[in-house]
């Protein structure tokens, strides 16, 4: 018998305060450990509206989640200690050196001393940022802000990781490294959903994609099969584009 | 703890790198301390320091009124009274003229016979009232219409401010009432040695301890004179630690746009621990600045030859005001961090509230000067509150249980504002911080 998923989602629907449609509407899913799960869809979809509740940022309008059997609602405290989250936007102190960052946010996990020191100095190493460790981060490139917003989030080993468009407005070089550092967290474990523009990025990395519109799933599945069941359009992008259609979003 | 105190540790970090900032928040105030001292200096020193004003005195009487009423000026401290003017003893023409031309600003006769007139006045009253108890018929006064008023003129120059004029006219009148009613009591108790002298002893006991030390409050001490310095340093360090808000409210907005608040809400912290981390250190930095424009005070103002603020020893109440002053100071900020959106917002509506909540609150203008109506809104301001607790301390001389009604209403209005932001974030989830 299979293992419970990691993460369940039941009818999730949230409709912000003064809006006329929800932005997520009725999502349910099942996410399961050890997966690289692809939350894909065009702006406004709702990705990061289904992020921020499965983080618990703010409640649901409807539905339930759980996360490692945890519920959303009642256990936050300990989904909290056991995910790992990397926002779409930049969340650092700007007038804090990139080592202040990490060791207040792995302070707020519970890590200290020499433990977290070694580990901060280990993922600045493995991101290439050892010698800008003392370096305020509002000096920082767009690229290296966004390498250490991900260690932010890696610190505490979570079991689960949520990362919001994580390899946006990064070089190549960059992009690489992050995409092999997430397969290697996965082979040791870790669960992770992300959401993305790039469709052959994800393609490449993901076990199972959703593919989100107007904030409902309108396709599920292996992105490989997924392509294999529409040979017509050869791959993951024309698929996407097929499916959400040409119109601009807001 | 642990937790409480790595935040702690990383909001002092992200405070003390913002140096204009800091520069801006200290050095403000106290550069407007000094300014508007000085400004103020000439105008208070007309009314409260040292001896200023000169009072032309010009006695026509041989009673002992006169020398009453000029001990009254002598002892208010503002004024000099002169009662020869280059050797010449003075008359009520020249007086009059030296007024009139603007060379002096007060003259004030005393008529002949003032004395005389006063000590009828009195020696009548008490006939009325022994006759009133002991003689019912038969007292050649009783009945007998009090219209001997004392006579004493008063001259102004014409250029003399209004409100100076008033409270001259009011000093004179209670320094006169004071010598009356002391003869009264004189004469009573002259009357009633004669008829009861057995009451005499507690009569005495009577007089002297309640009437004295109602005459000279502070006895043999120097009383604690109103210098602009005792004003003015209470006032502007309580709106140098209201503004405060400016740094807070932006310090909770700047959270929400750069984004870190959004990885706050994902860490395993409560709420609570990060936002009294954000109180501890504004509350050091409040109670710094609380710390300095008292030192300014002290040590700065002197550079300007200004009076130095005085402290009288009364450390402890003075931290108990200052700490609850900074309580609802930083409530009022952590209100306007979570209600207001933008830096704008925040900044325009807190600076431009706090100038009013201490212009109604009496900080710049004193309470007394206001009409009825306005005496109940300034009630309203907590600038107010923490004004009058401060003012108890340095000029009526108060303990701390004289300021305990400030203090208590100060931790109230934090209590109020937090819940007020602590609701708003509730219904308002998605806002952050
Ligand atoms: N705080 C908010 N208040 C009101 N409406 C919001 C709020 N945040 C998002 N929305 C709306 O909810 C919908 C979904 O937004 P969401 O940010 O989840 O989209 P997304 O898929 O992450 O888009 P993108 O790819 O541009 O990041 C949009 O229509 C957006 O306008
Ligand atoms: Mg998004």
């Amino acid at each position: 018998m299979p293992d419970r998923p990691i993460i369940e989602i039941r009818e999730l629907t949230k409709r912000y305060k003064g809006a006329d449609e929800p932005a997520i509407n009725s999502i349910s899913l099942d996410i399961n450990k050890n997966e690289i799960f692809g939350l894909l869809g065009p702006n406004g979809a709702g990705k990061t509206t289904t992020i921020s509740i499965l983080c618990g940022l703010f409640p649901p309008t409807k539905g339930s989640v759980t996360i490692n059997g945890l519920d959303i609602h009642a256990d936050i405290r300990k989904i909290k200690q056991i995910i790992g989250v990397v926002p779409q936007d930049i969340a650092l102190y700007p007038t804090l050196t990139a080592r202040e960052n990490l060791t207040f946010f792995g302070n707020m996990y519970g890590l200290r001393g020499k433990v977290l020191k070694n580990k901060i100095d280990d993922y600045l190493t493995e991101f290439g940022l050892e010698r800008h460790a003392g370096k305020m981060v509002a000096r920082f490139s767009g690229g290296m802000k966004r390498r250490v917003n991900l260690i932010a989030g890696l610190l505490h080993d979570p079991k689960v990781i949520f990362l919001d468009e994580p390899t946006v407005g990064i070089d190549v070089q960059s992009r690489l490294e992050i995409l092999n550092y997430l397969k290697l967290i996965n082979k040791k474990g870790t669960t992770i959903i992300y959401t993305s523009h790039y469709m052959e990025e994800a393609e490449n990395l993901c076990s199972r994609v959703a593919i989100i519109d107007r904030g409902s799933i309108i396709s599920l599945g292996n992105p490989k099969e997924l392509v294999a069941e529409h040979p017509e359009f050869k791959n993951l992008e024309n698929i996407f584009i097929h499916l959400t259609g040409k119109e601009l979003r807001d | 703890m642990f937790k409480f105190f790595s935040a702690f540790r990383k909001e002092w970090i992200v405070l003390v790198r913002d140096v204009p900032g800091i520069i801006l928040l200290f050095l403000m105030p106290m550069v407007m301390l000094v300014i508007l001292s000085l400004v103020q200096e000439f105008g208070w020193n007309a009314v409260a320091k040292e001896p200023k004003i000169h009072v032309l005195f010009v006695n026509e009487d041989t009673g002992n009124l006169p020398a009453l009423i000029e001990k009254g000026l002598d002892d208010s401290r503002m004024f000099v009274v002169l009662k020869k003017l280059n050797a010449d003893s003075l008359t009520r023409e020249t007086a009059r003229e030296k007024v009139r031309t603007g060379e002096y600003q007060i003259g004030v006769i005393i008529p002949k016979g003032a004395s005389k007139k006063i000590e009828r006045k009195v020696q009548m009253m008490i006939t009325q009232i022994m006759s009133g108890i002991m003689m019912p018929v038969g007292n050649p006064f009783f009945g007998m219409e009090n219209k001997d008023s004392v006579n004493i003129i008063i001259y102004f120059d014409p250029a003399i401010k209004g409100t100076f004029k008033a409270a001259f006219l009011s000093s004179m009148k209670e320094y006169s009432l004071k010598i009356e009613s002391n003869m009264i009591f004189q004469t009573f108790n002259d009357e009633l040695k004669k008829l009861f002298p057995q009451y005499l002893s507690s009569f005495k006991e009577f007089r002297e301890t309640v009437y004295f030390t109602e005459e000279y409050p502070s006895g043999e001490k120097e009383p604690v004179i109103a210098t602009s310095t005792q004003h003015n340093v209470p006032s502007w360090a309580i709106f140098a630690m209201f503004f405060i808000v400016i740094p807070l409210s932006s310090s909770m907005i700047k959270e929400r746009e750069e984004g870190s608040v959004i990885r706050l809400y994902t860490l395993p912290v409560s709420y609570f621990t990060v936002f009294m981390s954000k109180v501890g250190v504004y509350l050091i930095v409040c109670f710094v600045q609380f710390i300095f424009m008292v030192l300014a005070g002290i040590y700065l103002l002197p550079l300007f030859s200004l009076p130095a603020l005085s402290l009288s020893n009364h450390y402890f109440s003075l931290t108990i005001m200052a700490l609850a002053s900074s309580m609802a100071a930083l409530g009022y900020g952590i209100m306007i961090g979570t209600l207001a959106n933008t830096h704008q917002q925040a900044s325009a509506f807190g600076s431009v509230s706090i100038v009013i909540l201490a212009a109604i609150g009496g900080l710049w203008v004193p309470i007394y000067f206001f009409p009825h109506a306005m005496v109940k809104v300034a009630a309203l301001s907590p600038l107010n509150w923490a004004h009058e607790g401060f003012l108890t301390i340095f000029l009526r001389d108060g303990e701390v249980a004289d300021i305990l009604p400030q203090v208590f209403k100060l931790l109230v209005f934090f209590i109020v504002t937090t819940t007020v932001a602590a609701i708003y974030r509730k219904t308002n989830p998605h806002i952050g911080s």
